[in-house]
């Protein structure tokens, strides 16, 4: 492009200074109490409500740890104890890197914190998803072992639960994967897109 | 009861409005879009406010906060980006009055330009804001040299879209 054509462009583009419709003081007034729709806010709610629902569903299962023994209930309190512990300090991280996110950074580091940000929530949904599957595989292991202890052998019975168990709870973990990756890429397609493309300009 | 923070950041943003307007007018393809964004980049603006200090000009500081906005914060995508007509973003035309040949070049530069991607059109809106390279980085968070790679890139890109 010569720079006839770019001078052309940039005279037309300051000459058009008043063309825009101007908005009076009382239509920005009514602007400044709407509520945002950015996708910061979004993610904020979101995470929220996910760190309700995961932590509710332990909540409303029925508690039937009155047929466990002295030991086996021990077990469970220290790691109902570790679980909290880490759900806090998952909350704390999310809360530290969302204060973080300032709108007067560079489009790169406000994108940066954004991404670290929802990297969090990503973090304690993977944990979950483990925690779950660690808790079946372990219930499986206790049922073979009573099972068998009870039989004295290993029953066709107790491998096809077995299988069936880690079926579900695989097919389980991939949809609930799937359901993030499609929510949160609704809401992040655009920011990464950007983002992208200006690492690659620095590259 | 409008208190007096309220106050002086509604009537600067008054003053400054032409600002949020161009980049609307270049990261939205239609009316409603436009006030939208509009609507954002002033709740954006309003909340980070009492950080603004005013050690920096008004005006600085709203381009940066309103360009963060289009680019990052803002949800909703564009529906097509490039295969949308010009004739179909008739609020992306401003009122020319050049001559026949100089109107028909500039309708296709601001085709051009609406078909660049967000970061590139941010790059040649603060470029026709006649804001130095300097400027361009930070805002941007790249470095200068960069910038001007990018730049010449992207006129490069114009070139080619005008000229095909």
């Amino acid at each position: 492009m010569n720079m006839k054509e770019l001078d052309l462009l940039k005279k037309d583009w300051q000459k058009n200074e008043g063309s825009f419709e101007q908005l009076s003081e009382k239509d920005i007034y009514a602007m400044i109490h709407k509520k945002s729709s950015s996708i910061v806010k979004w993610i904020l709610i979101v995470s929220i409500l996910e760190f309700f629902i995961l932590n509710g569903i332990g909540l409303l299962l029925p508690d039937d740890s009155t047929n466990l023994s002295e030991k086996e209930n021990l077990y469970l309190n220290v790691l109902t104890f570790f679980s909290y512990g880490i759900t806090i300090y998952f909350v704390f991280l999310f809360f530290k890197n969302y204060k973080a996110i300032s709108i007067i950074s560079s489009t790169k580091e406000l994108a940066e914190s954004i991404l670290k940000t929802r990297k969090t929530v990503k973090y304690y949904i993977g944990y979950n998803i483990i925690y779950t599957i660690t808790m079946i595989i372990s219930f499986v292991i206790y049922t073979i072992f009573t099972d068998v202890k009870a039989n004295n052998n290993f029953s066709n019975h107790a491998i096809f639960t077995i299988l069936l168990i880690t079926f579900i709870s695989i097919i389980l973990a991939i949809i609930i994967w799937m359901f993030y990756q499609l929510l949160y890429g609704f809401l992040l397609k655009k920011l990464k897109r950007n983002y992208e493309e200006l690492r690659k300009i620095d590259l | 009861m409008k208190s007096e923070q309220e106050h002086s950041f509604v009537k600067q943003l008054q003053e400054n409005q032409n600002i949020i307007h161009k980049i609307c007018r270049l990261y939205t393809e239609d009316e409603d879009a436009h006030k939208d964004l509009f609507q954002e980049i002033t709740i954006q603006l309003w909340n980070a406010y009492p950080k603004f200090r005013g050690d920096s000009k008004f005006s600085t500081w709203a381009y940066r906060v309103a360009l963060n906005t289009a680019i990052t914060l803002y949800r909703k995508t564009k529906r097509s980006i490039a295969t949308v007509g010009y004739e179909g973003n008739s609020h992306f035309i401003p009122e020319v009055n050049y001559n026949y040949e100089e109107e028909e070049q500039l309708k296709l530069l601001y085709k051009a330009v609406y078909q660049l991607n967000d970061i590139e059109k941010a790059l040649i809106f603060m470029y026709l804001e006649d804001k130095d390279y300097t400027e361009i980085a930070e805002t941007l968070g790249i470095t200068e040299v960069n910038a001007r790679v990018k730049m010449n890139r992207i006129k490069g890109k114009l070139k080619k879209i005008l000229n095909p």
